[in-house]
Formats: C-alpha cells, sequence, structure tokens
C-alpha cells in the first residue's frame, strides 16, 4: 500500500485532478440525499465522508480480477439473460458493442474498469434492494494470500465500526464464515506450494516435461510431486493422477517419433506410417487444448454473484474434468502403441481394429477416425489389386504374397495369402476372392498375354460405384469393399473363361486327352495296336521313339483322327519311359499331350503323370483285349480246321478236340470278364466323368472352379479305374488276370500252331524236311510216332492250359471277392454284370464248403 | 478533431448511461461522468463502488428508485 501511495504521490497532477473529481463525486452522491439537497462542502461532517471515501479508495488500489471487459460484459449479459430480461439483455449486448467500438480520443480508455464499476454498484444495490444476505451462501473459499474479503452484506453491517475500514465480522452469526476462514488457513499452513503452481506444473509434466515441484520419478515411474514438498496427501494423489497423462503421452510421442525416425532406412511400411500420422493428428489437438488450459488457467474465474476475490480458474479438480477425455484418448493410443510395436501392415490394422470393438461411443468414434487413417493404405492395395492386379507392397504389409515363379506355375503358386497380414475385419473368404481377383488379372496378363481384361475391370469399379482413382474406399464401408471385389470377381474370371474357352480353346483340349490320351477315338486305337503292337513286343532298348512316333502319325492318318484339328494333333507325342533291362516295349509304350501356356495351369506335371497312368492301364486293357480278338481270330472254328480233324485218330483227334474245347471255354470267360470289365471303364467311368465335368466345366465361375472340376474328374477317373491307393490289392488281382491272359494268348497260339503244324503233316507227309526241329523229328519217326508226338503235344498243351485255367479261376474268384469291397457303388454293377448268372458265387460258396 | 472527441465522449456517456440504466444502478449522468473521469485515471474500481455504496448509505437509507 505504501509503495501505492508514492506512486501516486509521483504523479501529483493526477493526484489532483483525482482529488478534485473525488471531490466531486463525493458531492454529486451527498446532494442525491434529499434530506441534504445541497451539502455544504465545507462542513466538518462533509470533510469527513470525503476523508473516509479517499481512505475507501486508497485501501484498494489494485483490482482482484483480470482486465477483460468483454467477459465482464457476457457475464452481466447472462445474468440479464437468466433473471429473464432477455430483451434487456440484448439491449445491452448492443450497446456494449457499440460501447466497446469507440475508441480514439474522446472515448472511454478504461472501459473494463468502468464496466467492473457498473457491475459491482448494480450487483450493489441489488441485494440491497432485495435484501439479500449473501453471507448466508457458500463464500469463496480462497487459498490465495489475500484474506478472505467480506461480503457486501457485512460490510454494510460494519459501517458503524471505526471509520469504515473494512473488518471480518466476527459475530457468532457469521459462524459458518469464520470456519470457512479456518479452514482455508490449515490448508495453506499444510502446503508449500499454492495450486496454482502446482497447476502449471501438471500441465507442464502433462508435456512430458518436469515442473518445478512435479518431477518424474523413475522409481515409481511416473509424474509425482517431489517429496521435500510438503503438499496434503490428497493433492498429492491427484496431481500423481492428472499427470498419467503425461506418461502416457511420453509413451506415445516416443513411438512417434522412434517410428519416423526409423522409416526410411528399417521396414516401418506404409500403414506403420499412416498410424503415426493419425497418432500425430491426434497429438496435435491434445497440444492445443495444453495451450488453450495454459493460456486461460492463470486467469481468474469470471464470477457473478462474488464481488470480490475468486480463484484461479484452474484448480487441480477443474484439470481434472478437462483432462477425463484426452486421458481416455491417450490410454487407448498408448495401449495400441504397445500392441504396435512389433507388428506391421495388415497385421497391425487388425490389431487396431480389435480395439475399435467397444461400447463406448467416444471410444469407438475415436477409433475409427484412427482406422480410417491406419487402414486407407491397406485398401489402396486392395484396390489397385483388384482392379489393376498390380502388388504395390514394398514393405510386405499386404495380406497377398507374390513370389517369383514360373509361369505354369503361376496360379497355383505365385501369390499366396499371408495369413498374419490378414486383418480381422475382412473375412477370409473376401480375402480369399480378392487373392483370385488379382491373381486372375497377372494369369491374363502374364500367361495368357490378353489385355481385354483392363475393360472388365473399369467396368467392374463403374458398377460398384468407386472410380479408379486412389483413395476410393476407407475403413468401416467393408460392404463396399465386398460389392467391389465381388463386381470386379464376377467380370474378371468371366473375362478369364472366356478368353481360356474360346482363345485357348480348353474345352476342345480336353476332349483331345479324352479321345487319344483316354482311348476314346477307337478307330485310332485299334489302327495303333495293330500296327505298334509287333513292335512293342521287342525289348525295350530295341526300339527307337521315332519309329513309334511314325507309327502314330500313320495311325492317326489311318483314323478318323486326320480330321481333327492339326494344332491338337500336333501336340500328341509318343513318350517312352525310362526302362529296365527286362522291359519289353508294352512296358515303356505311352502317349503323351503337350500342354502349353496357359492350359499348363491346369494340366501339370501332376495332372498329366495322372493321366499318364490311367493311359497305362486302359492301354493295357486295350492289349489284353487286343490279345483276346487276335486268339478269336485263330480259333475261330471253321470247316478247314474240322475237315484236317476227321484224317486224325480217334485218340489223337478226341485229345485235340477236347484242348480245343478247354481253350475255347477258357477264351469265352475271359472274354466275357474283359469285354464287361471294358464296358465298365469305359462307359461308366470315362463317359459318365466327362458328362459331369462337361457340365462343371459350363458352371465354373472361375479357373479355380475350373480346376477343382477338372482334378475332380481325373480323380473321380483314377479312382474308378482302380488306379487309387485304397485299391492297390484289387489292382493287382486284375494285373494277374491280364497276366494270365496274356499267356493264355501265348499258351493257344502255340497250339493252334501245333494244330496246324499236324494239319500239315498229315496232309503232306515228309514233304517239309526242314521246318523246325520239332515238326523234323517227328517226320524221322514216321506217321506213328507223329501221332504220339501229337498227343504228347496236345496233352502238355492241355495241362499248361489246365493249369492255366486253375489259375485263372482262382485269380478271379480273389478278384471278385474284392470287388464287393471296394467303396463305388459302380463297382458293384460291375460285379452282376460279370456274375449275372450267379456263376461264380455259386462256385465260391461252393469252393468255401468244400 | 475537439469537436469529434467532444461528440465521441458524449455518444460513450449516452451509451454508458443506458447501460447503467438497463443494470438499474441508479447513477445519474454527471454522476457517471466523473466516475468514467476517475476510472480513465486508473483508481481502482472496486474502491470507487464502495465509495459509491458507502456515501449512498451514509445519505439514509434511501435507495434511489426514485432517483431515476
Amino acid at each position: 500500500m505504501k509503495k501505492g501511495e508514492e506512486r501516486v504521490m509521483e504523479e501529483e497532477d493526477d493526484q489532483q485532478k483525482a482529488a478534485d473529481l473525488v471531490h466531486e463525486l463525493v458531492l454529486r452522491l451527498l446532494s442525491q440525499n434529499p434530506q441534504t439537497p445541497t451539502p455544504d462542502p465545507t462542513s466538518p461532517s462533509f470533510l469527513k465522508t470525503l476523508r473516509y471515501a479517499h481512505r475507501i479508495l486508497r485501501s484498494r488500489l489494485t483490482p482482484s480480477v483480470s482486465p477483460d471487459a468483454s467477459a465482464i460484459a457476457e457475464s452481466l449479459k447472462r445474468r440479464l439473460a437468466t433473471h429473464g430480461r432477455s430483451s434487456d439483455a440484448l439491449a445491452f449486448a448492443d450497446l456494449y458493442a457499440k460501447f466497446s467500438s469507440k475508441t480514439g480520443p474522446g472515448s472511454v480508455n478504461n472501459k473494463w474498469s468502468l464496466l467492473y464499476l457498473l457491475r459491482i454498484v448494480s450487483e450493489d444495490r441489488q441485494s440491497a434492494v432485495t435484501g439479500l444476505d449473501s453471507s448466508l451462501l457458500l463464500p469463496n473459499l480462497n487459498l490465495g494470500d489475500e484474506p478472505v474479503s467480506s461480503s457486501s452484506s457485512s460490510l454494510g453491517r460494519n459501517k458503524k465500526s471505526n471509520n469504515g475500514v473494512l473488518l471480518v465480522s466476527k459475530d457468532p452469526e457469521n459462524l459458518r464464515d469464520v470456519a470457512f476462514r479456518e479452514y482455508a488457513s490449515l490448508i495453506k499452513e499444510e502446503s508449500e506450494v499454492t495450486e496454482e503452481v502446482l497447476v502449471r506444473d501438471v500441465l507442464y509434466a502433462c508435456q512430458g516435461i518436469d515442473g518445478k515441484y512435479v518431477k518424474f520419478n523413475s522409481e515409481i515411474d511416473g509424474y509425482a510431486v517431489v517429496d521435500y514438498v510438503k503438499v496434503p496427501r490428497g493433492t498429492r494423489t491427484m496431481v500423481r493422477m492428472l499427470s498419467e497423462l503425461g506418461w502416457l503421452f511420453k509413451k506415445v510421442k516416443s513411438f512417434v517419433s522412434e517410428s519416423m525416425d526409423r522409416f526410411p532406412g528399417e521396414h516401418v511400411g506404409t500403414v506403420g506410417q499412416a498410424f503415426c500420422a493419425a497418432l500425430q493428428d491426434e497429438l496435435s489437438d491434445y497440444y492445443k487444448l495444453l495451450a488453450v488450459l495454459e493460456a486461460q488457467g492463470m486467469n481468474p474465474i469470471p464470477l457473478v454473484s462474488e464481488s470480490a476475490t475468486s480463484s484461479c480458474y484452474l484448480s487441480l479438480r477443474r484439470l481434472s474434468v478437462w483432462f477425463a477425455e484426452p486421458m481416455v484418448k491417450m490410454r487407448l493410443m498408448a495401449v495400441l502403441v504397445d500392441k504396435c510395436k512389433v507388428l506391421r501392415g495388415g497385421a497391425m490394422a487388425g490389431a487396431i481394429h480389435l480395439h475399435a470393438q467397444h461400447g463406448d461411443p467416444l471410444v469407438h468414434e475415436f477409433m475409427m477416425s484412427l482406422l480410417r487413417c491406419v487402414c486407407s493404405p491397406l485398401f489402396e492395395m486392395v484396390r489397385s489389386w483388384v482392379l489393376e492386379g498390380e502388388l504395390e507392397d514394398t514393405f510386405g504389409e499386404f495380406f497377398v504374397v507374390g513370389q517369383p515363379v514360373k509361369v505354369d506355375l503361376l496360379w497355383r503358386e505365385g501369390y499366396k495369402l499371408h495369413h498374419g497380414m490378414l486383418p480381422s475385419f475382412i473375412s477370409p473368404s473376401l480375402a480369399q476372392r480378392i487373392l483370385r481377383t488379382g491373381k486372375s488379372i497377372n494369369f491374363l496378363r502374364v500367361c495368357c498375354d490378353d489385355h481385354g481384361w483392363a475393360g472388365a475391370a473399369s467396368e467392374a469399379a463403374a458398377a460398384s460405384g468407386t472410380t479408379t482413382r486412389r483413395g476410393g474406399l476407407g475403413y468401416g464401408e467393408t460392404d463396399a469393399l465386398e460389392h467391389l471385389v465381388a463386381e470386379a470377381a464376377k467380370r474378371i474370371d468371366k473375362h478369364l473363361l472366356d478368353v481360356l474357352y474360346t482363345r485357348y480353346k480348353f474345352k476342345e483340349h480336353c476332349l483331345a486327352i479324352k479321345r487319344y490320351l483316354l482311348l476314346g477315338q477307337g478307330d485310332f486305337v485299334q489302327y495303333l495296336m495293330d500296327i505298334v503292337g509287333p513292335k512293342l513286343s521287342e525289348p525295350a532298348n530295341n526300339i527307337s521313339s521315332f519309329e513309334l512316333a511314325g507309327f502314330l502319325e500313320a495311325a492317326i492318318r489311318a483314323s478318323n483322327a486326320q480330321y481333327d484339328d492339326r494344332d491338337m494333333l500336333d501336340r500328341l507325342k509318343v513318350k517312352m519311359m525310362p526302362h529296365g533291362s527286362g522291359d519289353r516295349g508294352w512296358d515303356v509304350f505311352s502317349l503323351e499331350y503337350e500342354a502349353r501356356a496357359p492350359l499348363d495351369t491346369v494340366f501339370t506335371e501332376s495332372v498329366l503323370s495322372k493321366y499318364l497312368r490311367v493311359f497305362n492301364f486302359l492301354w493295357k486293357l486295350k492289349r489284353v483285349e487286343h490279345a483276346l480278338i487276335g486268339i478269336w481270330k485263330t480259333m475261330k472254328p471253321n470247316c478247314i480246321t474240322s475237315n484236317s480233324f476227321a484224317k486224325l485218330q480217334a485218340s489223337v483227334k478226341l485229345q485235340l478236340l477236347s484242348a480245343l474245347r478247354r481253350c475255347q471255354v477258357l477264351w469265352n470267360e475271359m472274354n466275357h470278364f474283359v469285354t464287361n470289365f471294358q464296358y465298365y471303364i469305359m462307359f461308366e467311368v470315362l463317359e459318365v466323368s466327362w458328362c459331369n465335368f462337361s457340365k462343371e466345366m459350363e458352371a465354373a465361375k472361375d479357373l479355380d472352379d475350373l480346376l477343382a472340376a477338372h482334378e475332380k474328374y481325373l480323380n473321380f477317373i483314377v479312382g474308378k479305374s482302380l488306379l487309387g491307393e485304397q485299391s492297390q490289392t484289387i489292382r493287382k488281382s486284375l494285373f494277374v488276370l491280364f497276366e494270365l491272359i496274356l499267356r493264355f494268348r501265348s499258351h493257344a497260339d502255340r497250339l493252334y500252331e501245333g494244330i496246324y503244324e499236324l494239319q500239315i503233316r498229315t496232309k503232306e507227309p515228309g514233304r517239309e524236311r526242314n521246318k523246325t526241329q520239332e515238326s523234323s523229328s517227328w517226320i524221322n519217326e514216321g506217321r506213328k510216332a507223329i501221332t504220339q508226338r501229337a498227343g504228347e503235344f496236345l496233352q502238355s498243351m492241355s495241362q499248361d492250359m489246365d493249369s492255366i485255367a486253375k489259375e485263372y479261376t482262382t485269380s478271379l474268384d480273389a478278384f471278385l471277392s474284392l470287388l464287393p469291397l471296394q467303396q463305388s457303388v459302380d463297382l458293384k454293377f460291375l460285379f452282376f454284370r460279370l456274375d449275372f448268372t450267379e456263376f461264380y458265387s455259386r462256385l465260391h460258396s461252393k469252393g468255401k464248403e468244400s | 478533431m475537439e469537436q469529434e472527441a467532444a461528440e465521441t465522449a458524449r455518444e460513450s456517456l449516452e451509451l454508458v448511461f443506458r447501460m447503467s440504466n438497463i443494470l438499474d444502478t441508479g447513477l445519474d449522468r454527471h454522476t457517471l461522468s466523473v466516475l468514467i473521469a476517475l476510472c480513465d485515471l486508473g483508481l481502482n474500481p472496486e474502491a470507487l463502488a464502495a465509495v459509491v455504496k458507502e456515501l449512498r448509505q451514509e445519505s439514509g437509507n434511501n435507495h434511489g428508485s426514485r432517483l431515476r
């Protein structure tokens, strides 16, 4: 106060002016008194009043609120409005606007103080009029340096006491006041630091900076008030709670800066960058909030009802309210930062997505906006992959991974789903579709050398409502994404199949394979078998594949196959399998079909090897059938043979006839089996599966469908043809049967050769001396000997035949007993067909009984 | 220039007077002009308000609803 006085003394001029004005003021105020309309300016009572006024003026030289005219005007306006005087409030606002716009010479310089003055005077009058005793209300608890000022009515009550010196009343009526004051001083004693300082320190701590009293304590891993300062325990806890925000902030901040630093060198990835950018955005919002709080923090609260003092705007409690929302966000960010430290790309997006499943709308919204940023690179990748087939993924973040492979493996192995990078908001089936669509585009581009897909892609984009530009999709629009993918997949897959079917004639190639490799073209097979058969009986190393290729060409030219497409015929090749020393031509000969890009995606090596197995099996079957037909040609009963038998001796003739008969019976049995088996293979396996495959080929929507259909087709054939894993035993017994039939053929051939020889012998004895060793011996020993020889020969033949028949019966029995054990129903039909008279089953049961 | 300043001052006083009326302070134009001058001299408005109030009470418990 003294200091103030001195300053006043210095400005004497002003002082004089002020004194005059005060004099005038006192005069004016007193003159309003109706009892003394014209006070005497020299009377002692007037002088006393003047002195009193001066004393009051000197007592408070600085105002207790910060100068802010607009805030005061605002609070006045609001008070008017709350008192139901809204028109007055508007008028006041209008007047104030005009008033504040007046600047320059002649205007009021100190606007705020005038307004403040008006407000206090108005409040004083109001409280005096209504007689409201505001001491009954809670006085503002003040922890500041100033003593608690008295309220207006206590001023009034104390007016008689010593010359207007403002004394706080201590009468019993004001007990509550006293109690509050005592409490305030108690708190003040307890704490060495004022709340404002702590608030400022907390604000610092929240930016990760140590304040004067609030410092980072590594022991408790958090900010706390330093130990040597005495503060109440409650405040200490409060500060710790508030400065958790600082700890979280530090964590998030360090993650962001670390990632940014690492970026160009190490692989943070685009998703990681997007995440950092989103976090950075949130942090800058947070900075804004802190800046505002700091700026406003030191301002006093514009109070309406309390006259003199009010504490600073921010207390620790207010701060805790302000921090409630940022705290939630910051906690979330810190959790995410922890989670995402080791994650990248799609995995990161997925992890964040898991946190977005939250019931709190605030959290949910926050996470949505965060995810929208984080996922944008990911969605961009999906878009360019689905519409352009490009894998823009330098950091390995996308859930589709490309591998450098050979062209024929592009479809099957070129691109894979990386499940670790698949965020959970994209379902696996959608991911599959995304993968396939992009793969289709790449397949078209690389393997099919086709460019029509671009049109299909842009059409798809137009249909799904997005543009082919960047940034059309975002997180939360999974429906739109699904729609886009569905449209793109539909069109591109259709285009791909069109290209395969029309340009690359997939269907025709399949048919060609069926006709040549699966022996569907009967005349061709027949002819090939005819011309190639003798050659194949030779040892394998005597056969050249060129020779066989010549035979193949001849077979094509001789059959209807010559009218087939040249392109397909060119692909048909002879293949000699690697052979050992004992192998015959039959064992190593096979046909193969050369598949070129892009069809080698369907006809891969493993597929072709399966075809090869089927071919070998069918070829064997065909050979057996061919052999049986060959025997039939020689053993067909005709008059020549029957005539010649007449000249034989009765015993030999009988022997001969019984041998022939046995031969016929056995042949019939074998023929029955082979015919039915072949019928089964041709009509119940090959044709049926082809029919199904054709249907599925029509229905196929994409290349995967087509591949699956083809796979199914082939597996069906392999399984039904007893080539599968589980039919190994039955296959063995079948091959034993084939073996026996072939043995039978060679025996039958020898038998008929012998008979033929015999015929010649009996017709023209001794004419051919230099025949074989056998026949020459017959000649030497004469006719009788011939007969004897023939008898022996026939006996041994019929013995052999018997043994073959016996073996055949047991083998067939084994085969038939295995048939019902097979899983497929069709084989049961085969069984019925073979055993249509129940001959075998009866034989079987009889054999069991005996 | 001088005239303009006087004009502004007059208008300002008028505005302040009307505001004061809305707030029901019971101060007349003359008193207001004196108060404005005192405020411009940098006196504490709180103290001035106290003076106004005290002197009003001093001059009898007439709260001047008639003063308008």
